[in-house]
């Protein structure tokens, strides 16, 4: 087992704690521990089928474990909570398609019953925020898929989380698209404050983002490797992809996975 | 998708349950009614009709007004729905007439069949034909419209004439969504059959049913009632086999209106 | 393009009204007997005379409440129940069964049952046009609330919806369109079922003013009767087409 630290001092803000996950009697996960330090950038890569959705909805509260435990700020994790947001892979169907980009966000202060004053201001400074400024009319049909995942991002930014997970969100876009997205994520992050939690199947996506990457292997899955990337902020798409660093790290991860699909 | 095929145990608690508890209620309070029976009253007068014919008869002849009408309604409604399906201007000039003239209830030309055609067969299959038609028409002619176009440039580019192109292309592209309106249209059928037979026409299960009713015989009539609602069941279910059997999986789709 | 569209139209117009004039020329040339088809003109003013004198139109919109109430009736009932049936994995186990049991049922079947319970009452035929239309409503409000894309409730269930904003801002509006698809079925039922009522148990409408029409053998009245009908089944199937196209009007916007 391989023991995965905090890196930033003080206590972590999500942990898992020896967790074994059972679903429909198929043993998914055989016992995972990882922190994740407050603000810290945390990237998940692995082979498909490894178990990364399934440790973020762990990390989310939608599921629970077997054995183990999962805690928010030393809290049992017993349910999602509203200041942990989740950006789902499958933008298409993660919005509600029969509101307009501002409906959209609107949900999410809705679900936390915020006054309406001022809220539309608020929406939109979201949207403007993703880049979705003046977008607010339009449906989710209407909006291309790399719009449609800015705006899944702006209604989790409506909840002013403490942690984004984020599971493959750009996993369906173009490179250019993605590229700009993955810079917002993380200016966003930088800004907020708030801790991230990545999952990927790009090695190089989890580099650039993260402050720390973790490997998995699948049949069980399992946390096998983990990464702490000392690349300097902010990161820039050219320089940080030309950094001795980076094409190291790169190139470490990639033997990680080659060996395990081998 | 298919009552059919799995049987949860789950699902018979309630009809179960709701036979006992009528049946119990009955003889508790020693139900003396000219509208409800105990289950076992409904079973014994079911059973009854059924071995002296009287409701094999009425099936037999509500059967065949409603598949009469269905074999004249659904063919014209085909035949038609085929045509407009190929040929778009037609489509479009006979747009206005189809759509005035489908949402005519068909139990408004009930007292016009029975004008004309008095009591009997003829005007109840006449109202089936007219109900089924519609479905028919609407739903061939958008079966056609789904038709792989490259299919339709085939058979252009081979110089197929037209019957040949009806026949051998357009009908069997289209076969298994046709399916799904026939297999509506029997329902539909049976359904309007039993409602003139309710309303108007003495014969066949609606008027049997009608006819118990009015007699007082409320076993007999609700007999009738669960005997329709099996026939429409089981009708449904092979017409579902059928599909099924025909056309595999591929089947699967549903019909709107 | 829209030119084309009117043009077309027009066309189609005219060869409605081909239909029309090759019907008065049967009734002209008495190729069918006038006691069984009157023509249009002849139908036209019993119609018009209905209206003015006001007999007909009195009947039309009795017809029309009856339609109307017992539909908004079987809507509700259907949309609360099928709500209740198709939220819940345990419900829809337990009572869908019962309900495909009773789907292949003909509603007309029950009006007997309906006659000997109330009477040839108002409340029979308002009674007999809901149980009718609820069919449609329910299966179809089943249906829908059963197929909400899962991902949504993992979505409201992230973002802390509670119970009834679950239900009133995800499952109701994501089931819409088969919500609405059913109200226009169940639309057309109430209009059959209502017409069938009157027949039945003589209540004043459009069903008893064709019926006893026929038996009079005046068929101008029958057949403006008939059209009153054709009108209303049409009117109310676009106003409900309309509806639910501005309701659905995040799904044609591509
Ligand atoms: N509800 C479930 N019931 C049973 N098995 C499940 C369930 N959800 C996931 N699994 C199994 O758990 C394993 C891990 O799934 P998971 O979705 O976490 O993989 P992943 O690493 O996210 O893969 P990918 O990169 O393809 O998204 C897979 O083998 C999957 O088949
Ligand atoms: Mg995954």
């Amino acid at each position: 087992m391989v023991s995965v630290n905090a890196k930033a001092a003080g206590d972590p803000i999500l942990e898992i704690d020896k967790v074994n996950l059972t679903l429909g009697g198929h043993e998914i996960l055989r016992d995972v521990s990882a922190q994740i330090g407050n603000g810290e950038f945390v990237c998940v890569v692995g082979p498909s089928g490894c178990g990364k959705t399934t440790m973020l909805r762990l990390l989310a509260g939608l599921y629970q474990p077997s054995a183990g435990a999962v805690t928010y700020r030393g809290q049992r994790m017993l349910h999602p909570r509203q200041d942990i947001a989740i950006v789902f892979q499958d933008y298409g169907k993660a919005l509600l398609p029969w509101r307009t980009a501002h409906g959209n966000v609107a949900l999410a202060f809705e679900a936390m019953g915020a006054p309406r004053n001022g809220r539309d201001e608020k929406i939109e400074q979201l949207l403007v925020k993703v880049g979705l400024g003046g977008q607010g009319k339009k449906y989710p049909n209407q909006l291309s898929g790399g719009m449609q995942q800015r705006l899944q991002i702006a209604r989790c930014l409506a909840q002013s989380p403490a942690v984004l997970l984020m599971d493959e969100p750009f996993g369906a876009l173009d490179a250019m698209t993605r590229q700009g997205l993955q810079d917002e994520v993380l200016s966003i992050v930088r800004e907020t404050g708030a801790t991230a939690f990545f999952v990927t199947h790009d090695l190089e996506e989890a580099i650039y983002l993260g402050d720390r990457v973790i490997g998995m292997l699948p049949h069980p899955g399992r946390v096998a490797i983990t990464v702490d990337v000392n690349l300097p902020h902010p990161r820039n798409q050219l320089t940080t992809r030309e950094d001795p660093e980076f094409l190291s790290l790169r190139r470490q991860l990639f033997d990680f996975i080659k060996d395990a699909e081998s | 998708m298919n009552a059919l095929m799995r049987i949860d145990p789950r699902g018979m608690i309630l009809p179960v349950g709701l036979i006992i508890v009528a049946e119990a209620a009955a003889r508790l309070t020693n139900l003396q009614s000219d509208a409800l029976a105990p289950p076992s009253d409904i079973l014994l007068s079911g059973i009854k009709a059924l071995a002296d014919g009287s409701m094999l008869y009425a099936t037999w002849q509500t059967l065949a007004n409603a598949f009469a009408g269905l074999a004249i309604g659904f063919s014209l409604g085909m035949a038609l729905g085929i045509l407009m399906g190929l040929f778009r201007p037609l489509n479009r000039l006979l747009e206005v007439t189809v759509e005035v003239l489908r949402p005519i209830p068909s139990v408004a030309l009930l007292p016009v069949a029975l004008l004309v055609y008095g009591f009997g067969h003829r005007m109840e299959f006449s109202i089936v034909a007219f109900a089924t038609l519609w479905p028919a028409l609407i739903l061939t002619r958008s079966a056609i419209a789904g038709i792989e176009p490259r299919l339709l440039e085939v058979s252009r580019a081979l110089q197929l004439s037209l019957g040949a192109r009806i026949f051998k292309i357009v009908i069997p592209a289209a076969l298994p969504r046709i399916f799904v309106a026939l297999r509506l249209a029997v329902g539909i059928s049976l359904i309007v059959a039993v409602t003139v037979e309710v309303t108007t026409n003495p014969m066949g299960l609606g008027y049997k049913m009608m006819e118990a009713s009015q007699g007082l015989q409320p076993g007999l009539a609700l007999a009738y009632l669960v005997w329709v609602g099996m026939l429409g069941w089981a009708v449904n279910g092979i017409m579902v086999l059928a599909q099924k059997h025909l056309f595999g999986a591929a089947a699967n789709v549903e019909a709107r209106l | 393009m829209k030119v084309e569209r009117l043009l077309w139209l027009g066309a189609s117009v005219l060869v409605f009204a081909g239909f029309i004039y090759f019907w008065q020329l049967i009734s002209d040339y008495r190729w069918v007997s006038p006691v069984f088809l009157p023509g249009p003109d002849r139908a036209w003013q019993a119609l018009v005379r209905g209206i003015t004198t006001g007999d007909l139109l009195v009947r039309w919109t009795a017809t029309i409440e009856r339609m109307i109430y017992g539909w908004l009736l079987a809507s509700l009932a259907g949309i609360c129940l099928g709500a209740l049936i198709g939220s819940s994995e345990r419900a829809r186990a337990y009572i869908g069964p019962t309900l495909e049991l009773m789907r292949p049922l003909p509603a007309s079947a029950v009006v007997p049952l309906a006659i000997a319970l109330l009477g040839l009452s108002e409340t029979m035929v308002l009674a007999v046009i809901a149980f009718g239309g609820l069919w449609p409503m329910l299966l179809a409000t089943v249906h829908g609330f059963s197929a909400v894309e899962p991902r949504l409730y993992e979505v409201s269930r992230a973002l802390g919806l509670s119970r009834t904003a679950v239900i009133f801002k995800i499952a109701l509006p994501s089931s819409m369109p088969d919500i609405l698809a059913g109200m226009r079925l169940s639309l057309t039922v109430a209009l059959i079922l209502a017409v069938i009522g009157e027949m039945l148990a003589s209540r004043d409408g459009l069903g008893s003013h064709i019926m006893l029409a026929a038996r009079a053998f005046r068929s101008p009245d029958l057949f403006a009767g008939v059209i009153l009908l054709g009108v209303t089944g049409l009117v109310s199937a676009m106003l409900l087409s309309w509806f639910e196209s501005w309701m659905l009007r995040w799904r044609e916007s591509r």
